[in-house]
Formats: C-alpha cells, sequence, structure tokens
C-alpha cells in the first residue's frame, strides 16, 4: 500500500487537469496536524478534462475502487457525462475526484473559493482557509470536526500574524 | 535547579503563548498537542507535505504489519 500525493499531483498537473486540492491534503498545506490517507480534489467533470484526469493516470492501474469488481477505470462520453464523482485507487494511491464539495457549490463555486499556491513542483489551487472551514463543517464527520477545531486555531493565527501562509 | 514551572513543562505541561487566542486555548484544553501545531505553521506548506508523508509513510507500514499479523 502506497500513497504519494506529490507524484499524483504533479501527474495531474502534467495532463492539464482543472482541479483544485480540497479535504484533508488540503488541510495539511494549511498546517492542519492530522494524517490523511487519500488525495481528493474537485474537478470539472467535462469530458475533456475527465479524459485528462484518465490519460493522467491511465498507466498506475486505476480502479474504481468502490466497486465490487475494482472496475478498471475506462471513460466512454456516456460514462463522463453520468459520473459525479470518482473515487480510484492506483498504484501511487487512492484519488478521490469530486464534482462539488459540500458547504462549497460546484467546481465553480469551488474555484472561486481556491487560492493558487506554488511549490517546487508545480503551482496548484488549493480551497481557501475559510472555504475548507465550511466544506469540512458541512461533512460533519467526526475527523472532519477535529480537522474544524484545527482549522479555527489556524484562522485566528494567521488574523493575529499575517505572514502565515 | 528547576524551577516548578519549567519541570511542570518537562513533564508535558504546555506553555501557553501570551498571545494565544480563544481557538488556540480552546484546542489546548481539548488535549491537542499545540506544540506541534506551532512547529507546523512554522513550515513553508510544502514542507508541511513531505512532512505529512513521512507520517503516512510510517501509518502505512505499521498498517500493513497489523495486515502481516492478522494474516498469520
Amino acid at each position: 500500500m502506497t500513497q504519494n500525493d506529490k507524484a499524483l499531483l504533479t501527474r495531474l498537473r502534467e495532463q492539464q487537469v482543472e482541479f483544485v486540492i480540497i479535504g484533508g491534503v488540503c488541510g495539511i498545506l494549511h498546517g492542519v496536524t492530522l494524517v490523511t490517507l487519500d488525495l481528493d480534489i474537485c474537478c470539472r467533470f467535462s469530458r475533456e478534462n475527465l479524459r485528462r484526469l484518465e490519460a493522467a493516470v491511465k498507466d498506475l492501474h486505476p480502479q474504481h475502487r468502490l466497486t465490487a469488481n475494482k472496475l478498471p477505470l475506462e471513460l466512454t462520453d456516456e460514462l463522463c457525462d453520468s459520473l459525479k464523482n470518482i473515487y480510484l485507487r492506483t498504484d501511487w494511491g487512492t484519488l478521490d475526484c469530486l464534482s462539488e464539495v459540500s458547504g462549497i457549490g460546484g467546481f465553480e463555486q469551488v474555484w472561486q473559493c481556491s487560492v493558487p499556491h506554488t511549490m517546487s513542483f508545480g503551482e496548484f489551487r488549493i480551497l481557501g482557509l475559510d472555504a475548507l472551514i465550511a466544506a469540512k463543517t458541512a461533512a460533519g464527520r467526526l475527523k472532519d470536526q477535529e480537522a474544524v477545531r484545527l482549522l479555527l486555531v489556524i484562522k485566528e493565527k494567521k488574523e493575529r500574524q499575517k505572514d502565515l501562509f | 535547579m528547576i524551577d516548578a514551572k519549567t519541570l511542570a513543562q518537562m513533564n508535558g505541561e504546555y506553555a501557553m503563548p501570551a498571545d494565544a487566542g480563544p481557538a488556540w486555548r480552546a484546542a489546548a484544553a481539548h488535549g491537542y498537542d499545540m506544540s506541534l501545531l506551532e512547529e507546523t505553521l512554522r513550515l513553508t506548506p510544502e514542507q508541511r507535505l513531505e512532512m505529512h508523508q513521512r507520517a503516512l509513510n510510517t501509518v502505512l507500514m505499521v498498517m500493513e504489519a497489523g495486515e502481516c499479523h492478522d494474516a498469520k
């Protein structure tokens, strides 16, 4: 079992997938100290963008991880039009792709609430701190509540020290 | 001679920063290790991602070891 978020993100960027980093990894980038086992993104569910997503992971044996038979990722135009989420298991780890985020809305709203961030392996957009708090609050699971508590601390700290990311 | 306050901190008592706000104090009271959060916030986002990757690798290694143990 492996999970290499940096490698997955690099692949997505190389294939020019339109996406925003959400979920636990977004929390990590903001400073949350909880461990997360998957990479969650919100992406545009257009045929073109989903084809780019497929190309990004095609040699990583992508499977729909929640299907009983672990069906391989083999997109058709018809399937692209029907999917709202894609939950993948790949050789480089779990990649969950959502078309919308609870508490925020669809991809356009998520994009509006995102902020650019440059790392050594590329520029990415991540959900802004307030939006992440709203999303985690809306999700409402125990692990989300834990994350919200830390995110509120980080927000408070940021407001007191404007130089923090 | 170590004073009582320092000794308490050596034993795990958290020294609340003077500028700690209500959210910070509430999280500390809830039992979070705020010193870890302080350290993390001193890092760049990319350094945070790398630190998380190392922690995640350890978690996955322990999970695999548990699965191997259960299979025996």
